[in-house]
């Protein structure tokens, strides 16, 4: 009883040194969420020095001590793992080796076996997945009870004569295995509380990290450029407070704000290799300022140490980096490495968001005009000099044509609406056919064949007046014989399909002007009725091209 | 009277400008062509002194057709157009002048003005000197239709009594160019006085006692070389 009571005084001294380590920075290694070599090694320090500490704070029984020698080598193998475990327990065990009696090579056996044990419960529960459990008071008062019992074990398997042996054991094994284990886990718990400080730091870090993000969501919207990167970079080194943030593009730099910024001048070319390989691999890369250094290549008094560089993507092509930078006399806290990852990822959703949200407007309005606008001057001024000719023949036929060119242009402008009916549709592309079969005359020639109930299919306006002009202005009137088109709708099942078709078949995909106005009538169609909706060509040279464009045959949702 | 020759691939065009040239009295019209093959044929058959040349036309565009033109035969060119982005390289083409359609009584005053002009400097017509561009395809006329043959595909070309054929490794095909205008506007060398060859597609030039020599085409077909050829041929390959 005066064994134990004399035990926990020990250990109330450990306590106190426990609770003064948690207090002081060195314990900012223990805090952090894994654990870096370097680091390690003072865990080494520490828990050796708590080892031996026990061994000195001993109290001799029977030619022997008892103590708590244990609780070193069994947390430093929880927290650490085996091969810290039995790196501290074979410091521990030689100290207490060197210390003799009868039981100095069972002791310093056992204390490196106890090393182990710890280690194998680091193992056991990362395998598992409950590394949480590694910071659990319960777990590291239970592996010290074992791992006193197996040194009393080994005590008396090593220790001879046997009958000292087990007298010692016989007194002191109760008392060390309470004291112990209680003193592992209350330093555990320890350990454990301030660790939870830290966590609620990191909570505080994702609310700046939310800050961050809503602070930065509509800069974006203006476009990535000098002056949104400035903005951006202003407000991450604000809520960040690291030492200096940059944003680049792939080539230059556009925003540094912050240490360093006197050297490194935006619009300048990106001089850290760093940064280029991030760009090159589309990877994020970490100098930590320990194991890897940034060294400015610019000015040898930058005082910049080590950077985090996450890239920009936009649809998985790199757009630029953002880099956060300490200074060498702070360390680059974990928490602004995963805080400048997900800034990086807020920023290239946005970009992406931006994008589409521009594709979108595109679609709907932009294109739209684009298609109007493509009314070419070629078709304008032929057409006039067309009728301008006829005047002279035929004044009735230049009449008729000018209402038909009139009719065609107002169409042009009026019909801005989203959809238009099939029968709307005809009545534009009949105007713009009038015409060019005046150009043209016996050059061309016209079908039609429209299944009548489909005339009130909705379509987007002008979707058949640019794959016509396609059919004319790309394919006959580049033939030297007689051109034939040709507009049959028809309807299968639940869609309907409208298709024009020419017998010149020249149809050049790569050729960006041919191509352009089937592709818009297309991606319109896609995005107002869905994917499986469009058009497709077919095309066989020098004898026909084929536009089809497929609809749901209830045409186009209402909108 | 200015003799005339109108090409534009659209008929209301073609008469437009024959009313609005002969209203002025001063211009007799040849002929109006539709394309570029029918205006071949009528400026070999007619000798206008006055091309007036649309330049977006079906198969060979105005540009092309006056690469097909024999130099001897080459008229003044005035270019009719509906659009000018073609304004610059017109006169590249050094085209006497440059009209757009429809066209005005007041503008087309001032192109015969140019004409008469040149005329009375005895420069009339106006051979198109060195400019005239390198042909890039040969129009060739197959039973139903026009075939383009780019230049780079030809391994020869051959001019018997049926007239000038494009030899390719694929066949041969008729062309209305003369040997001539092909040699002055290809890289093709003349090797005999009725051969022109594609240096890129020589194999082999055997050499015979005679001084007469022959080469042997990629693709293994044989042509004469004749003997006042044969040294500019060494020259060309620097043998």
């Amino acid at each position: 009883m005066k064994l134990l009571l004399a035990l926990l005084q020990t250990m109330s001294v450990f306590l106190v040194v426990a609770y003064i380590y948690s207090k002081s920075p060195a314990f900012k290694s223990l805090a952090t969420i894994s654990i870096r070599r370097r680091n390690k090694f003072y865990l080494y320090l520490f828990f050796s020095a708590i080892s031996m500490m026990g061994t000195y704070l001993g109290l001799p029984v029977h030619d022997a001590l008892a103590n708590t020698r244990a609780i070193g080598p069994v947390l430093a193998g929880i927290i650490g793992g085996p091969v810290l475990g039995i790196a501290v327990g074979f410091t521990g065990g030689l100290h207490r080796y060197f210390f003799g009696g009868f039981t100095a090579l069972s002791c310093g056996l056992s204390t490196t076996v106890e090393g182990l044990i710890g280690g194998i419960v680091h193992l056991v529960l990362t395998r598992k997945n409950k590394s949480s459990r590694i910071f659990d008071p319960t777990t590291a008062f239970l592996t010290t009870i074992f791992a006193e019992a197996v040194q009393m074990g080994i005590i008396l398997a090593v220790s001879r004569p046997f009958e000292d042996a087990l007298r010692l054991v016989e007194a002191i094994a109760l008392p060390m295995i309470i004291t112990s284990s209680a003193g592992a886990a209350l330093f555990m718990s320890m350990i454990r509380d301030r660790r939870n400080l830290y966590e609620s730091a990191a909570a505080t870090f994702s609310t700046k990290a939310l800050r961050i993000a809503e602070r930065t969501l509509n800069i974006l919207a203006k476009g990535f450029g000098r002056e949104t990167a400035c903005e951006m970079a202003t407000i991450i080194h604000e809520e960040t407070g690291v030492g200096a943030v940059a944003i680049t593009d792939t080539e230059k730099v556009l925003a540094w704000v912050g240490c360093g910024s006197d050297h490194h001048e935006p619009g300048s070319l990106i001089a850290s290799a760093l940064t280029r390989k991030a760009i090159a691999e589309n990877n994020v890369i970490f100098a930590d300022g320990i194991n890897e250094r940034y060294s400015c290549t610019l000015s040898e008094e930058c005082m910049l140490n080590s950077v985090l560089v996450v890239p920009l993507t936009l649809d998985n092509d790199v757009i630029g980096t953002i880099k956060l930078y300490e200074t060498r006399d702070k360390p680059f806290l974990n928490m602004n490495k995963s805080l400048g990852e997900g800034i990086a990822a807020v920023l290239s959703n946005q970009l992406l968001l931006y994008g589409y949200e521009q594709q979108k407007s595109l679609l709907t309005m932009a294109e739209l005009k684009l298609i109007q606008a493509q009314v070419n001057p070629h078709f304008l001024f032929n057409s006039l000099n067309t009728i301008i000719s006829i005047i002279r023949q035929d004044a009735d036929r230049a009449r008729e044509l000018l209402i038909h060119l009139s009719n065609f242009f107002r169409k042009n402008l009026k019909r801005s609406g989203n959809l238009s009916t099939l029968e709307e549709e005809l009545d534009h592309v009949s105007s713009y056919l009038k015409i060019e079969k005046a150009r043209f005359e016996d050059r061309l020639t016209i079908e039609m064949d429209i299944d009548p109930s489909l005339l009130g299919l909705k379509l987007p306006t002008f979707t058949l007046q640019p794959l016509m002009e396609n059919a004319i202005k790309h394919g006959i009137s580049n033939m030297l014989e007689p051109g034939r088109a040709r507009i049959h709708v028809w309807r299968d099942k639940d869609f309907a399909y409208i298709e024009i078709e020419d017998n010149a078949g020249i149809y050049n995909e790569n050729n960006g002007k041919d191509g352009l106005g089937i592709r818009i009538v297309d991606k319109r169609i896609k995005f107002l009725m869905g994917n499986s909706f469009g058009t497709s060509v077919s095309c066989i040279p020098n004898e026909m091209t084929r536009v089809t464009v497929k609809v749901p045959a209830g045409g186009a949702p209402a909108s | 009277m200015i003799r005339a020759l109108l090409v534009d691939d659209e008929v209301h065009a073609r008469e437009e400008l024959e009313a609005l040239l002969l209203e002025t009295g001063r211009f007799a019209i040849l002929g109006k062509c539709a394309n570029a093959i029918e205006a071949l044929d009528a400026i070999r058959g007619n000798k206008p002194d006055v091309l007036f040349l649309d330049i977006q036309m079906p198969v060979v565009n105005g540009f092309e057709f006056l690469a097909m033109i024999d130099e001897e035969l080459m008229p003044t060119v005035v270019f009719v157009t509906a659009y000018d982005e073609y304004a610059v390289k017109a006169f590249e083409e050094n085209a006497l002048d440059y009209l757009l359609k429809p066209v005005e009584r007041d503008r087309l005053a001032k192109t015969l003005q140019k004409l008469l002009k040149r005329a009375k400097t005895g420069n009339s017509p106006v051979p198109v000197s060195g400019v005239i561009p390198q042909l890039t395809r040969i129009p060739c006329l197959l039973t139903n239709r026009i075939k383009l043959v780019g230049t780079a595909e030809v391994e020869y070309v051959e001019s018997d009594l049926t007239g000038v054929h494009v030899i390719t490794p694929k066949g041969r095909y008729f062309t209305a160019l003369t040997l001539k205008v092909l040699e002055n506007r290809t890289d093709f060398i003349r090797c005999h006085k009725q051969f022109l060859v594609n240096i890129d597609h020589i194999d082999e030039i055997l050499l015979n006692d005679n001084l007469l020599a022959q080469i042997s085409t990629k693709s293994g077909r044989i042509i004469p070389v004749s003997r006042r050829h044969l040294k500019k041929l060494k020259d060309e390959l620097a043998i």
